[in-house]
């Protein structure tokens, strides 16, 4: 055979599927124990030199995201699409001509199930309740036939299984993803979309024992086209869509807002969350961050700070201040506490939780979730509806030889059709 | 009746449980190293009175907790050893053969036993476990777990059957090979199909959750190896007649995917599932 007809048809078979499943199965291991996305430095530090040479050489710090992987699931996707082709005129001549009296009888290694005299009874028994009778070469047969539509099982399965990575794949590359963050009353731009968001209202419900039960945020989107506002309310598990892109309730943190004095003269006042800086106006080299936030603040055994609730009965900051990118400390305040560097007043005040919302839109979720419909329903067909046959033939003395064929779990099937004919004779002996 | 008082009883009532499987895996080794067949009737029954404790025992904890029990490793656990139970029961109706009840329930007592060792408080629900695909996702998973955990069983059963052959016990009480790899295909199947209904439900809520049905999140990933693995025994299984011997160790590797995708990525690897 020709190399390369060769090598074409190795790619297309299961014995290749196979292989490419073993490779992306230890992939997705590899993927799950090493942590990924990490700076290069972590993998040096963290593992001996050749493993962190090796997990850079294969990609391994972003398996999901590397050639290799992508390439491989690609080739898969071939392999099933080849598969399919392949596959689809056999069943479909399977189906239009494989199911027939004529095909059972050429079966001539089946061996009579069982001998009854009344073989209609049996087949409506085993729920083929229409058996066709016909006549062949002077022999009386009945033969019956359902669940043929299970053949198409393993076929739906790899086009639902095509149809989740081609989704999966395409909202990879065309989704738009973006995080908004701040407090009620914020309005801000959502990335590159040219949207506005408006936190109107954020809320945390709290349970009697503290626990929070819900975190729901009230927001309005405005085009900045034609200036139409959507209001809408978005919390976990719940998220609102408007405008086409869907707003997820997050996450949620502490935000103060940090006045900044000048010679007993307020020169600015902004809103830090926590992680954020603010450059003094008139000392850009001054520098104060908001590292921590503790709404009840207390310490605990070894004198770290820690909070008793989230409940704001004992607010305290936790700040570092930097001059030229140098720390010139850190430290603890408490509400009222303030911190004077040279001329320079820092206070904080009015602490409130803010929220981080998420917008996106993938228009090919609807697709990915198709093929997860098609995988089921694929795989029910698969494996609960089992075509079955059941042919009998009239014998001389009156009686009925009956055979079974079900090519999954076909000697259960055949087991059954044995059982049913016992059951209907032992009623027929105690004239039931 | 405070939650207290439905907890008190669940309590009571899953200890029972664990007591009455504890009983019928003496029993079911009586009846296999002592060839006691008598030991083996009772330890059915037994073992239905157990999985009688142990329903009632989650019903109470559900009605104590105001909320379906599968929500922390203790409820996850004793749900699961629950599925394994009602799939083991199942199967021994369809399939009507008590023996299997011998390697069936080791399993059954070391996963609730990992039940019994968690912390068994009832906490309130976090708000991204508040939504109704909870109930879908676990109690699927509970299932599939469940029929993966008879599978092994009797995978377990048929590499050992290979050894036993001509002995007389093993040709009355346990199914010949043939039998076993069915029923052992059977169980993969219900499981196969019941965990691919976890993948879509989980998807289908992380999405809602998350904002993202598919992050590589180190227990989806994990859900997805087991998913391969089961995917290739059923494929070899079916067009390259990997059946008896090769299926049956497939099968086995399969459950140790499931133990690690359920025990081990809680316990090694951080994950956005770490509650589960």
């Amino acid at each position: 055979m020709n190399p390369l007809k060769k090598a074409g048809r190795f790619l297309c078979s299961m014995k290749c599927a196979m292989i490419l499943l073993v490779i992306l199965a230890l992939a997705c291991t590899a993927g799950s124990m090493i942590p990924q996305q990490k700076v290069m430095s972590y993998y040096t530090d963290a593992y001996p030199q050749w493993a962190a040479g090796a997990i850079m050489l294969f990609g391994l710090h972003d398996v999901f995201h590397c050639r290799w992987f992508l390439g491989l699931t690609l080739f898969l996707c071939v392999n099933l699409v080849f598969c399919n082709i392949r596959h689809f005129p056999q069943l479909k001549r399977r189906m239009k001509a494989g199911f027939s009296l004529e095909a059972c009888l050429k079966d001539n290694k089946r061996e009579s199930l069982c001998q009854v005299e009344n073989a209609k009874t049996l087949f409506q028994k085993m729920g083929f309740s229409k058996p066709e009778e016909s006549n062949v070469e002077g022999t009386v047969c009945l033969y019956g036939v359902r669940n043929k539509a299970g053949i198409w099982g393993a076929w739906l399965c790899h086009l639902g299984m095509l149809i989740i990575i081609a989704g999966f794949g395409l909202g990879q590359m065309f989704q738009t993803e973006y995080t908004v963050y701040g407090v009620k009353g914020q309005t801000k731009t959502v990335g590159d979309s040219g949207y506005e968001l408006t936190i109107d209202d954020f809320e945390i419900r709290l349970r009697d024992d503290d626990t929070v039960e819900q975190y729901e945020a009230s927001v309005t989107v405005t085009d900045p086209v034609t200036g139409e506002k959507r209001s809408g309310k978005t919390s976990v598990n719940a998220p609102v869509s408007l405008f086409g892109m869907k707003y997820y309730q997050n996450s949620t943190g502490w935000a103060a807002k940090v006045s900044v004095w000048k010679d007993d003269e307020e020169i600015q006042d902004d809103l830090l969350c926590v992680g954020e800086y603010v450059k003094t106006k008139e000392k850009e080299d001054l520098v104060l961050m908001l590292r921590a936030f503790y709404p009840d603040y207390a310490r605990d055994d070894l004198g770290n700070p820690m909070t008793v609730s989230s409940a704001l009965h004992h607010p305290a900051y936790l700040y570092a201040l930097y001059y030229q990118d140098q720390m010139l400390g850190m430290n603890l305040l408490e509400e009222g506490e303030e911190i004077t560097v040279d001329n320079y007043t820092f206070r904080f005040h009015d602490p409130q939780p803010y929220t981080l919302i998420q917008a996106k839109k993938d228009p090919f979720t609807c697709l990915a979730a198709l093929g997860g419909l098609f995988v089921v329903t694929a795989l029910i067909l698969a494996f609960y509806i089992r075509p079955e046959e059941m042919w009998a033939m009239k014998n001389e003395d009156g009686s009925w030889s009956v055979f079974g064929r079900s090519k999954k779990g076909g000697s259960m099937f055949e087991e059954k059709i044995f059982e049913k004919s016992e059951e209907i004779k032992w009623k027929e002996r105690k004239n039931l | 009746m405070n939650s207290e008082w439905f907890l008190n009883v669940e309590n009571v009532l899953f200890t029972g449980a664990m007591v009455a499987y504890l009983v019928s895996m003496v029993l079911y080794f009586v009846f296999f190293a002592m060839k006691n067949e008598k030991a083996g009737k009772i330890a059915g029954w037994v073992i239905a009175a157990g999985f009688v404790l142990h329903t009632a025992a989650l019903l109470v904890r559900g009605i104590g907790a105001g909320r379906l029990p599968l929500t922390n490793q203790y409820e996850f656990a004793t749900s699961f050893a629950w599925g394994i139970c009602l799939c083991f029961l199942i199967f021994l109706w369809r399939f009507r053969f008590q023996a299997l009840g011998a390697f069936v329930t080791p399993v059954i007592f070391l996963v609730i036993g990992y039940a019994a060792m968690q912390s068994r408080e009832v906490r309130s629900l976090m708000p991204a476990l508040r939504s109704n695909w909870l109930a879908i996702h676990v109690s699927t998973a509970i299932i599939s777990y469940g029929a993966f955990g008879v599978s092994f069983a009797v995978s377990l059963m048929f590499l050992i059957r290979r050894k036993m052959e001509g002995h007389s016990f093993w040709e009355i009480h346990v199914p010949d090979e043939k039998k076993l790899d069915l029923i052992s295909y059977r169980a993969v199947s219900l499981g196969f199909l019941f965990l691919t209904f976890v993948i879509v439900t989980g998807a289908i809520w992380a999405e809602r959750a998350w904002g993202s049905y598919w992050a590589w999140d180190p227990k989806e990933t994990w859900s997805l190896i087991t998913w391969i693995i089961y995917a290739m025994y059923l494929h070899l299984r079916i067009s390259r007649g990997w059946k008896g011997k090769a299926a049956a160790v497939f099968a086995v590797i399969g459950f140790v995917c499931v133990i690690f995708t359920y025990i081990g990525v809680n316990t090694f690897i951080p994950s956005i599932h770490s509650y589960a």
